[in-house]
């Protein structure tokens, strides 16, 4: 679960998102784009509702992404399962539909998924305890755009709280879908152990993603990107798609990139934009969600000496505690 | 012995010089007007743990439900399929690297029941209580041992087994505490004299003693036979005679055994006892488990079949090369069809263990009925070392409560220590959290 490298690894990000707007399908490219370049890791995708077609359009994704890579690295590739919540299934939704619905000449699915069933995705609070276990201390984020139900349900995991104080540095959330899951978004907003930033709903309105990259961008697909087919199929083009989602995970991945300023002080804060900053974020948006796929090189597992050092600060700490 | 019109005691030994032979479950000890309701016999379980994974494509079904054809693996399972329950995505994120690196075989098994992320270490071991000792340590009060640990594999219990991970960690299943495992029981003989022997290990003069007039042990118990028959009912006698007819074979396995070891290969570095052959060695362990199941001298056995990351040659079906080497087949097919076969060969032995549980009769059912006996391992494909989608089935109803036949497929990422929690629901034994649980296995139960 994490890159090569002796060095601290990029920051883990978990994305949770309902899935069920255009800008949560970017964001999820941005995450790729942004995996690409070595600047984060994708330690999980979740959807916060219970839409397997979302599942399906995640895992579709990812493998489109994958699918760069070849020869013994792709032999040991490991796909993590898809995370989705329960509850009642969510209305079918073009965005979603229309990708996973394409053919190629021969009648096959141009983008393969090998969710076929609920049983194929994982319960999401489950999967970002089990990634989070794996992610080196305060080298993880989570960027939550929906509702959150998953993470409500993962603060009542027996000793997660500990595990998410110490391996997350922050959560951050896309305003915009939060109140689908009133009690989930109280209970998390009361308890949750790492400070939260919040991208409110002026944000991502006044950083639109502009519609005609899809055409001059991801030009290089050839028409062959889940995230441009369901892009078209959102909505009628053309159009220019607010981007809550997009700003939280530009935010959890950059946190000191400059791209923001943050309202208050304290735990519980607000993502403020920076006019300066407007061209740029929009520019980084469409690097990062339209990056091409890349190979992935065989990973092998982090330097030890990093683990002993951050054991030993533990004992120490506990020494010190007793 | 005293027999009294009151029900037999569960817990009646044959007693004779040095020896006391424990019964099975007999009519006898129901009483008469509360059979039905007071006393049903206990419910039991066993792990048989196969290391270095499985080839999956051979072992999952393409469905789910009811089973019926069962994939080329299992196949020696299939005439007993109404009596397993195959089991889908069950994982063990312990297993996993979680930042330690290398050593997936060290921490597949050292986290295998104790659901905890071993220390990467080969000094200062450490893990957790395995969950067969948190029931035996409550259950185990009944029965003359707690727990049973066996294996057929002699191993170290110290150095580097694994990357880094102790030999403790990959050499046993069963962990008293978080630092103390239990290291398995390989010699049948060992096994037998402890079950049978009064518990006390014979002395070499006492064994010399007994090697020359060749006694079975039964001999040593004839008369207490003899009163116990006069006041059993027709169904009980035989029952009797079934069970100590299988303790003579037993000792008469145990007999051939060291007879066959001294004329095959008299300078072979095993214990003095252990066949040299797998299936007869397996089959000499299934048996004493069954006995000791059956007798009630135990409710809790962990069985290492070998040791995980064993690179034990399998000579017995033409497979010269080590297990372990084979499973990192880079997805060569005659590596992966040499895999197969060990995986076979392995279910073949569990099966026939299987075959004789259904056979011995107890209470309304069969002995099987009242175990849960798992068979698993800690990797499903052991050339990618992967810990989720842990091949696992589980044999019996434990007590009639498990609806079998089938196969259930959970939600990926289902922590293994679900299932754990589930079967300590029926041994008896209820606990909250276990390991990495998010809560208890559902859809198992007959309703």
């Amino acid at each position: 679960m994490q890159f090569p490298g002796t060095a601290k690894p990029p920051v883990g990000i978990v994305f949770d998102s309902a899935m069920r707007r255009i800008d949560d399908a970017l964001a999820l490219a941005m995450l790729h784009g942004f995996e690409g370049k070595d600047q984060a890791r994708i330690a999980a995708v979740c959807v916060s509702n219970a839409d397997l077609q979302a599942a399906q359009f995640c895992d579709a994704v990812g493998r489109f992404y994958a699918s760069a890579t070849t020869g013994p690295a792709a032999m040991f590739m490991h796909f993590m399962p898809i995370g989705l919540a329960d509850g009642k299934a969510a209305a079918e939704s073009p965005m979603l539909s229309a990708p996973l619905a394409k053919k190629s000449a021969d009648g096959k699915p141009v983008y393969a998924t090998a969710v076929k069933s609920v049983n194929d995705t994982a319960d999401g609070a489950t999967l970002i305890r089990n990634v989070l276990m794996a992610q080196y201390d305060q080298n993880a984020a989570v960027v939550l755009s929906g509702p959150a139900t998953d993470l409500a349900r993962l603060l009542d995991m027996y000793g997660v709280k500990e595990w998410i104080a110490r391996k997350v540095r922050l959560l951050c959330v896309a305003d915009s879908g939060i109140q689908a899951d009133a009690a989930a978004a109280r209970k998390v907003f009361a308890e949750w152990p790492t400070p939260i930033v919040t991208a409110g709903r002026e944000i991502g309105e006044a950083l639109p993603f502009p519609g005609d990259s899809i055409d001059k961008d991801f030009a290089w697909s050839a028409e062959r990107h889940p995230v441009v087919d369901a892009y078209r199929a959102y909505q009628p083009m053309p159009y220019d798609a607010p981007s809550w989602a997009m700003a939280a995970m530009l935010y959890a991945v950059h946190p000191d990139g400059g791209y923001f300023k943050l309202s208050g002080s304290g735990n519980r804060r607000e993502l403020i934009l920076d006019p300066e900053q407007k061209e740029r974020i929009i520019r980084t948006y469409i690097e990062m969600a339209s990056a091409k796929p890349v190979a992935r090189k065989p990973r092998r597992p982090p330097d030890d000496k990093d683990k002993k050092e951050e054991q030993k600060k533990e004992e120490q700490k506990k020494e010190a505690a007793k | 012995m005293t027999i009294t019109k009151k029900a037999l005691p569960r817990r009646t030994f044959l007693r004779g010089l040095g020896t006391a032979v424990a019964l099975p479950f007999l009519d006898a000890m129901v009483p008469a007007l509360a059979a039905a309701t007071t006393s049903k016999p206990p419910v039991r379980m066993a792990f048989v743990y196969v290391p270095n994974g499985i080839i999956m494509d051979g072992w999952n079904p393409d469905y789910e439900g009811a089973l019926g054809e069962l994939p080329r693996i299992l196949k020696p399972l299939e005439p007993y399929r109404q009596d397993i329950t195959l089991f889908g995505n069950l994982t063990h994120n312990t297993g996993r690297a979680l930042l330690d690196g290398a050593g997936d075989h060290g921490r597949c098994c050292a986290s295998y029941l104790t659901g905890v992320q071993p220390r990467k270490t080969v000094i200062d071991i450490k893990a957790g209580v395995s969950f067969d000792q948190i029931v035996a340590n409550q259950v185990g009060k009944q029965t003359r041992f707690p727990s049973l640990e066996l294996g057929m594999e002699d191993a170290r219990q110290a150095g580097d087994c694994d990357s880094g991970y102790s030999c403790a960690y990959t050499n046993n299943l069963a962990w008293h505490s978080e630092t103390q495992p239990l290291p398995p029981v390989l010699d049948p003989r060992a096994l037998f004299e402890r079950l049978f022997g009064n518990g006390m290990a014979l002395t070499p003069a006492a064994r010399a003693r007994e090697n020359l007039y060749r006694r079975s042990i039964l001999d040593f118990v004839s008369d207490d036979t003899r009163k116990l028959e006069t006041g059993l009912g027709p169904t009980d006698r035989r029952k009797l005679d079934e069970y100590l007819s299988s303790i003579r074979e037993i000792e008469r396995q145990i007999e051939r055994a060291e007879k066959d070891n001294a004329q095959i290969d008299p300078h072979m570095d095993k214990p003095y006892g252990v066949p040299a052959d797998f299936a007869e060695h397996f089959k000499l362990m299934s048996d004493m488990m069954t006995v000791a199941f059956q007798s009630d001298l135990t409710r809790v056995i962990t069985f290492l079949v070998t040791h995980e990351g064993t690179s034990r040659p399998y000579r017995e079906i033409d497979i010269p090369d080590g297990h372990h080497p084979l499973t990192h087949h880079r997805n060569q097919p005659d590596l992966i069809e040499k895999v197969t076969q060990i995986n076979s060969y392995h279910v073949r032995q569990f099966a026939a263990w299987i075959a004789k549980m259904r056979t011995i009769r107890e209470g309304d059912g069969s002995l099987l009925d009242n175990c849960m006996i798992v068979y698993g391992a800690g990797l499903s494909d052991g050339n990618r070392h992967l810990h989720e989608d842990l091949p696992t089935l589980i044999a019996g109803r434990g007590g009639s409560h498990f609806k079998t036949g089938r196969r259930i497929v959970y939600r990926k990422e289902t922590p293994m220590c679900n299932l754990y929690l589930a079967m300590m629901d029926r041994m008896g034994v209820h606990v909250e959290h276990f390991g990495d649980s998010t809560g208890r296995l559902d859809a198992l139960d007959l309703t």
